[in-house]
């Protein structure tokens, strides 16, 4: 009995560790896949409860994070079924080829994250405000227009010229030519 | 293959118009035909869909950390996605783990919130020849009693009502602290405690005794010395947890019941059949409960799209509530079975809205309703059941929001969520689960700028989180909107110059909203009925 309760103490605390580490790897994964903010929450936590469930069947050693998207994407194909008004943008040909490419880019946007920290760090403090007021929970970019001074059209603009300049920057650092 | 820089700034459009929810059905068709023929244009996609999310990440941290931590951004993400995950972990466990006693958690959502500098905790509602040991430890009939507070009662009865619903009458010469809604101290003197099914969990200590309620009536008396308490149950049972003595294991006693306890250990009572005999006589207090005016709407009968209010002391005229965005053909299915007859039905476009400008005003209101709210009910559907704004710049542009939690990083998500300009409050019950529930809010705005915003939620007639101040650095803007204010708005989210895109998706059902802070009895009375109870409504607000 007592090693029964010690192996499920050490299996929450490898799960903890798991999720920890992951988790916005998920995230992303969804979000790529159903492009709606909130949407992709939902099936995040979905998602997290399903890995909670499962995570008995996770072989050690092997992949984490693509075993986890492998249960978010079917989690977003049982949303697609469960939902009349589907949660899900594009039709299910492109999910499966869009998961197909993003299965293959974790390692790459894991660093692609790392690098966004400091292009961040390079903005005009007025437009990192725009860019993270724009993204807060619960924000937009009304919200951002707002604090920020500008019209909404005007914030919308900027928003869409913000993520080209740090979308470059990412990928300058990474291809180590530094940032602009 | 690459993609010409034409092709990358055509994608690159494409994605903002999807971050941006504005992608029309021509972009979606170019966008579907680039991902389904290009490899290129997809690792494209996904980095821009990336970039995106990670910024959420980013962003979500830099609101929930202290404004200096701002130095790493890189250094930031551990810590903050460990945090989140804790919440995720939370849940995660509320799923498996449903063991939680009544006992144990009303503390510990107490615990959880940070308590303001002013927390409002019970309030005096009746006395009989009442008379305090001094002004400092008095308090004034109706008034709030903050947590902390210490009662010296000289000699009369004070009638003591919890925010949790736990009634105390205390017997002077005695001596109380509040110590929460939850909680309280006798230091000495003569109580008795009434408690509701609602606030089951409820503790009254001292240094010889804690004596955790499990929905009963019970007696207790500490003598001037500290030396003995006595606990005497009248109805129902208690959780009796000696503080002294060599066995200090929790003793259960059941009606009619009872115990001494001091230093030298847990005793019998001598002369417990007189002590019954006395302590079941009630007392005839004076009460001072206030008149109630309120407005409310049924649902059960439309005239069109509107919804005729029923009022009672209110001065104005009753308030059609109209229903809005909504189709001809659409109402049949706006308005079906509900708690209580029949009840409005948010499809997630629809929203309605009446007018009420003594909503606006800088005074107390209790808005209640029943809410059924889908499982399947989406994070962009959580804002709000009942929505309007202050004329306050307390409150500044924020206007007051009761929905239900979307935000991982300040609580379990799907549980009932107040906002209002400078805090918000957070429940505990799981709202997203397909079932009727009894929503409850009491807000107290406080006489001055300066004062205190007392809110208080009730979820199925139990206290369930009160309000706390936003997170440090939450704007809190002066400009106040007048295209919201004066009007109850419900199934939407509202911005300073209108109603937002988000819109609540569930059901509402026997909406009142009543011009002071109702007690908790009230509530839970109002919960059972369907109605205040009558001698309120016989004394109206002129």
């Amino acid at each position: 009995m007592k090693n029964d309760s010690q192996n499920e103490t050490e299996s929450r605390k490898r799960l903890m560790l798991l999720i920890t580490r992951h988790q916005r790897q998920i995230f992303g994964y969804i979000y790529a896949l159903v492009p709606n903010r909130y949407d992709a929450e939902d099936l995040l936590q979905e998602t997290s409860l399903v890995i909670c469930e499962k995570f008995n069947e996770f072989e050690e050693g092997t992949d984490f994070v693509a075993w986890a998207c492998q249960i978010a994407y079917w989690r977003i194909r049982y949303s697609r079924q469960k939902f009349a008004r589907s949660k899900v943008v594009f039709n299910q040909e492109i999910v499966d080829a869009v998961a197909q490419t993003a299965g293959t880019m974790t390692s790459e946007l894991d660093r692609r994250h790392e690098a966004l920290g400091n292009c961040l760090q390079k903005l005009h403090p007025r437009d990192r405000e725009l860019v993270l007021t724009r993204y807060e929970p619960g924000s937009g970019v009304e919200e951002a227009a707002r604090r920020s001074g500008r019209t909404l059209q005007t914030a919308y603009k900027a928003l869409a010229r913000l993520r080209k300049l740090l979308l470059d920057c990412v990928s300058n650092q990474l291809a180590g030519r530094g940032a602009t | 293959m690459n993609l010409a820089d034409k092709e990358i700034l055509e994608l690159n459009e494409l994605c903002n118009a999807l971050v941006e929810g504005m992608l029309n059905e021509t972009q979606k068709a170019q966008l579907s035909h680039w991902l389904a023929t290009s490899e290129a244009a997809r690792q494209f996609y996904v980095r821009a869909m990336g970039l995106s999310a990670s910024l959420f990440s980013y962003a979500g941290e830099m609101q929930t950390e202290e404004p200096e931590a701002a130095v790493s951004f890189a250094k930031i993400i551990h810590v903050g996605w460990w945090w989140k995950w804790w919440k995720f972990g939370a849940l995660a466990a509320a799923a498996s783990i449903v063991l939680v006693s009544w006992i144990e958690w009303p503390r510990q959502n107490i615990i959880s919130a940070a308590a303001p500098v002013d927390e409002f905790v019970a309030q005096l509602t009746g006395s009989k020849e009442c008379q305090w040991v001094d002004h400092s430890s008095s308090a004034q009939p109706g008034g709030r009693l903050r947590k902390g507070q210490k009662l010296e009662l000289a000699k009369g009865f004070a009638e003591i009502t919890f925010d949790s619903g736990a009634q105390i009458v205390l017997q002077g010469p005695a001596s109380l602290d509040v110590k929460s809604a939850w909680a309280a101290t006798l230091n000495r003197g003569t109580l008795k405690a009434s408690v509701p099914p609602e606030a089951i969990g409820f503790t009254i200590s001292n240094p010889k005794v804690e004596v955790v309620d499990l929905g009963t009536e019970f007696t207790m008396f500490a003598d001037a010395i500290g030396a003995a308490t006595e606990v005497l149950v009248l109805k129902g049972e208690v959780e009796a947890q000696p503080n002294t003595g060599d066995d200090q294991q929790p003793i259960l006693l059941h009606e009619k019941e009872s115990r001494r306890f001091a230093a030298s250990g847990v005793s019998s009572i001598n002369n417990s059949e007189q002590k019954f005999a006395r302590f079941t006589q009630s007392v005839s207090l004076d009460h001072f409960i206030p008149p109630t005016a309120y407005m409310h709407w049924s649902f059960d009968e439309a005239d069109g799209d509107i919804f005729k209010a029923d009022t009672c002391g209110t001065p104005f005229d009753a308030a059609d509530l109209r229903l809005e965005n909504i189709s001809p053909s659409g109402f049949a299915t706006a308005h079906g079975p509900g708690r209580w007859e029949h009840a409005l039905q948010f499809d997630g476009h629809l929203f309605a809205k009446a007018a009420f400008p003594d909503i606006s005003g800088n005074t107390p209101h209790t808005v209640v309703f029943w809410v059924k709210v889908p499982k399947d009910a989406n994070l962009s559907n959580a804002y709000a059941m009942i929505a309007w704004s202050m004329n306050s710049k307390k409150f500044g542009s924020h206007p007051i929001h009761i929905g239900w939690n979307r935000n991982p990083n300040e609580g379990t998500v799907g549980v009932l969520r107040t906002d209002y300009g400078g805090g918000f409050a957070l429940g505990s019950t799981l709202l997203r689960d397909g079932r009727w529930h009894h929503i409850s809010v009491v807000l107290i705005p406080g006489e001055d700028a300066k004062s205190f915003v007392e809110v208080k939620q009730y979820v199925d007639g139990r206290f369930e989180g009160e309000g706390k101040s936003s997170p440090p650095g939450s704007d809190i803007f002066t400009k106040l909107s007048s295209a919201t204010s004066g009007t109850v708005w419900l199934g939407c989210r509202l911005g300073i110059d209108g109603v937002r895109q988000e819109r609540f998706r569930g059901e509402m059902d026997e909406l009142f909203i009543a011009d002071r802070a109702l007690e908790p009895l009230e509530i839970v009375q109002l919960m059972k009925d369907n109605q205040l109870p009558q001698s309120e409504l016989a004394a109206v607000k002129k």
